[in-house]
C-alpha cells in the first residue's frame, strides 16, 4: 500500500478556556483520493479536527502530516504558503457578503500573489480567467460581477467551491458544507464536491450531519464522539447497532433523499 | 481532623458579604449627609459654602453618624433587606415550583421591582439625590421665568437681525489687520471642520486596527501594541476639544484656524480610532478564517475580510464626526481656536445685538443644512 497521503497522529485539542477537551487522541490515516466523511453530534469535534489539519486552530499535543511534510512543525510563514494545497469550504459560506462573486472567488488566490497586488486589488490576468473558468463549472458565471449576498444559501455555497477550486488544492476540508442547505440543494452542491474528488483526483474530509450523504458520498467514514474517535471503517458498516453507538440511544435515523 | 480555614467557595461568600456590609454603609452614610444637609441649611441656617469643609456638628456627632450608619447597615443584612446584597446576588431565593396561575400572569419573578424593599430604598435614595443636586446648584425657576432687564434689550435689538456684514466686511472687526464678512468666516469654518474629519479620520483608520483585539492576536506584541493604541484613544478622547484649542491656540497663536484644526483633529482621531476599532472587533469572524484558510496574511485579512465587512459603518461614523465638528468649530473661536467665532464673540462683547443675531442665523442655518446633508448621506450609505 502506497504511503497515505495524510497522516493523523495522538491529535489532542485543550481550549484552556473552560478547560474543554474537544479532541482526545484521535489517530488515523487518509489515501490519496479518498473521500473521508466525518460524522458526529454537535460538539463532538469535528469542525476542530478540520480546523486542525490546517492549522486555523493550533493542536494541543499530537503531529500531523501531509504528503510527508509534519506541518505540526512549520512555521506561520511556511504554513501559509502550504495552506494553498488546502482549499476549505464553510458551514455558513464564509463569503465577503459586500463583494463581488469574483472577488470572492479571486480570494482564493491570494496565496499565490504578492502582498502589494493584492492590496490593490490586482490578480494577474491568468488568475481572472481560472475564476471564470471555476465559475462556469459551478453554473454562475452570469452571476460573476453580482453581490454575494444576493445569492442564495446554494449557489454561495457554489461560490465557496470556486473559491476553493482556485487554490488548485491537493485537499479539501469541508466543514458541514451542506446544514444551512435545503435538501435538494444538498445533494447538488455534494455532486460538486464529489466531482472535485473524482475528476481532479482532490482528498476530501468532509463532515456531515446526515449519515444517507455520509453513505451515499463517503468512501469511507469516521465517528467522533466527545473527541474520540469511535468509528473508522467503509459506511456500510454502520449498522443500527453502531449508529447508536455514535449517536446516543435516543437517536433515530433520518433520511435525506 | 477539624477544617479550620473555610473552603474557598465560602471565603468568597464572606468576602463578598463582607463588600455588600460595606456597599450598605456608604448608603445609609449617604443618607445621613443628605438629611444633615437639609437640616444645615434650613435649621441652623449655616452658610452652604461652608457646609462642605466644615460639618457643624456636637464633639459627639461624627462617632455617632458613624457607628448610627453602621448599625443600620448591620440591621439590613441580618434582616435581609439590603442594597448590597442584591447587588452582589447574596440573598437567597427560595425555590419552589411555579404555580400555573403565576406562570399564567407572568408573576413568576415576584412582586414588581418598585414595590420591593430593595426598590423602595433605590427610589428613595434617587428622590434624595435630585432634592440635594436641586439645593446645591440653587436651582430657581423664577429666573428662568423673569428674564434680566439686559435680556430683554438684547432680545428687542437681535430682531430684526442686521445682515449688513453677511457680504460686505465689516471695518470695525479685524482679525490680523484685516476686516472679514460673515460669509468669509463661515467659509473658512466650514473647511476648517472638514479638513480636521478628513485628517482625523486618515489617521485614525490605521490606527484603529491596531487597536482591536481579533486583529492583533493574543501574542505579548500584540497585546502591547493594541493597549498603547487603545491608551492613546482613551486619553486623548477624555481630553475635550475646547482643551486642545487652549493647547494649540498657545502652542501656535491665540486665534490661529490652525490651533483649532489640530484640536478638532486631535480629538477626531481618538473619538473616530475608538469607535472604528470597535466595529472592527464586531464583525463576522467567518471571512477571516475563510482568508486564512487560503493562506492569506494579516494584511490581506484586513483588505479582504474586515474593510469590506466595516466600511459602511466608517463612513456613517465619519459622516456623524464630520457634524459634531462642524457644530465645534463655530465656537473653538472661543478659547482661540479661530472661525466664526470670533466674530460672534465680537459683536457679543460690544453689544451690537442685531449684528450678533445675523451671526448666529448664520450658524444655525449651517449646522442645521450640514446636520441634514450627513443625515441623508448616512441613510444612503447604510
Amino acid at each position: 500500500m502506497a504511503e497515505p497521503y495524510l497522516v493523523v497522529e495522538h491529535l489532542t485539542k485543550v481550549y484552556e478556556r473552560g478547560h474543554v477537551v474537544a479532541l482526545k487522541d484521535v489517530s488515523f490515516e487518509v489515501q490519496k483520493g479518498e473521500f473521508l466523511v466525518i460524522i458526529g453530534l454537535s460538539g463532538s469535534g469535528k469542525s476542530t479536527l478540520l480546523r486542525c489539519i490546517n492549522r486555523l486552530i493550533e493542536p494541543t499535543k499530537g503531529r500531523i502530516f501531509i504528503d510527508g511534510v509534519e506541518i505540526t512543525k512549520l512555521s506561520p510563514r511556511q504554513m501559509r504558503k502550504f495552506r494553498r494545497k488546502i482549499g476549505m469550504i464553510f458551514q455558513h459560506f464564509n463569503l465577503i457578503k459586500r463583494a463581488t462573486v469574483m472577488t470572492n472567488v479571486l480570494t482564493g488566490r491570494l496565496g499565490y500573489n504578492p502582498t502589494w497586488m493584492t492590496l490593490l486589488g490586482i490578480f494577474p490576468r491568468s488568475d481572472r480567467e481560472l475564476a471564470l473558468k471555476n465559475l462556469e463549472r459551478v453554473g454562475l458565471l452570469e452571476k460573476a460581477y453580482v453581490r454575494a449576498d444576493e445569492l442564495s444559501g446554494g449557489q454561495q455555497q457554489r461560490v465557496g467551491i470556486a473559491r476553493a477550486l482556485m487554490q488548485e488544492p491537493e485537499l479539501l476540508l469541508a466543514d458541514e458544507p451542506v446544514s444551512a442547505l435545503d435538501p435538494a440543494t444538498s445533494h447538488s452542491v455534494m455532486q460538486y464536491i464529489e466531482q472535485m474528488n473524482r475528476e481532479d483526483g482532490v482528498t476530501v474530509l468532509a463532515s456531515l450531519h446526515f449519515l444517507s450523504l455520509a453513505r451515499r458520498y463517503g468512501t469511507r467514514i469516521i465517528a467522533l464522539k466527545d473527541g474520540e474517535l469511535v468509528f473508522d471503517g467503509a459506511p456500510e458498516e454502520i449498522d443500527d447497532r453502531k449508529f447508536k453507538e455514535i449517536y446516543g440511544e435516543e437517536a433515530e435515523e433520518v433520511e435525506i433523499r | 481532623m477539624a477544617r479550620i480555614w473555610p473552603t474557598k467557595l465560602d471565603r468568597d461568600r464572606l468576602r463578598r458579604r463582607f463588600v455588600a456590609l460595606l456597599l450598605d454603609w456608604m448608603s445609609w452614610g449617604y443618607v445621613a449627609y443628605g438629611v444633615m444637609y437639609f437640616l444645615n441649611d434650613y435649621w441652623w441656617r449655616i452658610p452652604l459654602e461652608r457646609f462642605y469643609t466644615t460639618l457643624t456638628l456636637p464633639p459627639w456627632g461624627w462617632p455617632a453618624a458613624v457607628l448610627g450608619t453602621l448599625a443600620m447597615a448591620v440591621i439590613c443584612q441580618v434582616s435581609g433587606y439590603s442594597l448590597g446584597e442584591r447587588a452582589l446576588k447574596l440573598e437567597i431565593r427560595e425555590e419552589r415550583p411555579l404555580t400555573k396561575e403565576e406562570l399564567l400572569m407572568g408573576r413568576a419573578a415576584g412582586k414588581p421591582f418598585w414595590k420591593t424593599q430593595w426598590g423602595v430604598m433605590a427610589v428613595f435614595l434617587l428622590a434624595l439625590t435630585v432634592a440635594l443636586g436641586w439645593h446645591i446648584v440653587k436651582i430657581d425657576p423664577e429666573a428662568l421665568i423673569h428674564p434680566s432687564p439686559r435680556a430683554r434689550e438684547m432680545l428687542s435689538e437681535i430682531f430684526p437681525p442686521d445682515f449688513r456684514h453677511f457680504r460686505v466686511p465689516d471695518p470695525a472687526f479685524e482679525l490680523r489687520g484685516l476686516p472679514y464678512s460673515i460669509l468669509d468666516l463661515m467659509v473658512l469654518t466650514i473647511f476648517m471642520a472638514l479638513l480636521a474629519t478628513v485628517l482625523g479620520a486618515a489617521v485614525a483608520l490605521p490606527l484603529s486596527f491596531l487597536g482591536a483585539r481579533n486583529i492583533m492576536g493574543f501574542s505579548p506584541a500584540g497585546w502591547l501594541v493594541y493597549g498603547i493604541v487603545r491608551g492613546f484613544f482613551n486619553i486623548f478622547r477624555s481630553i475635550e476639544t475646547m482643551l486642545w484649542a487652549v493647547v494649540f491656540a498657545l502652542w501656535i497663536r491665540w486665534g490661529s484656524p490652525l490651533a483649532g484644526i489640530m484640536a478638532l483633529t486631535i480629538h477626531t482621531i481618538a473619538a473616530l480610532g475608538k469607535l472604528y476599532s470597535e466595529q472592527v472587533e464586531g464583525i463576522d469572524p467567518g471571512p477571516v478564517e475563510a482568508v486564512v484558510a487560503a493562506g492569506g496574511n494579516r494584511i490581506e485579512v484586513v483588505r479582504y475580510a474586515v474593510l469590506p465587512q466595516v466600511i459602511p459603518s466608517f463612513w456613517a461614523f465619519t459622516l456623524y464626526r464630520w457634524d459634531i465638528n462642524v457644530r465645534m468649530s463655530t465656537v473653538i473661536a472661543l478659547v482661540g481656536g479661530g472661525g466664526i467665532g470670533d466674530m460672534l464673540f465680537y459683536y457679543k462683547n460690544e453689544g451690537k445685538w442685531a449684528l450678533l443675531g445675523a451671526v448666529v442665523i448664520t450658524i444655525v442655518a449651517v449646522v442645521w443644512a450640514m446636520d441634514y446633508l450627513s443625515g441623508r448621506l448616512r441613510e444612503r450609505i447604510t
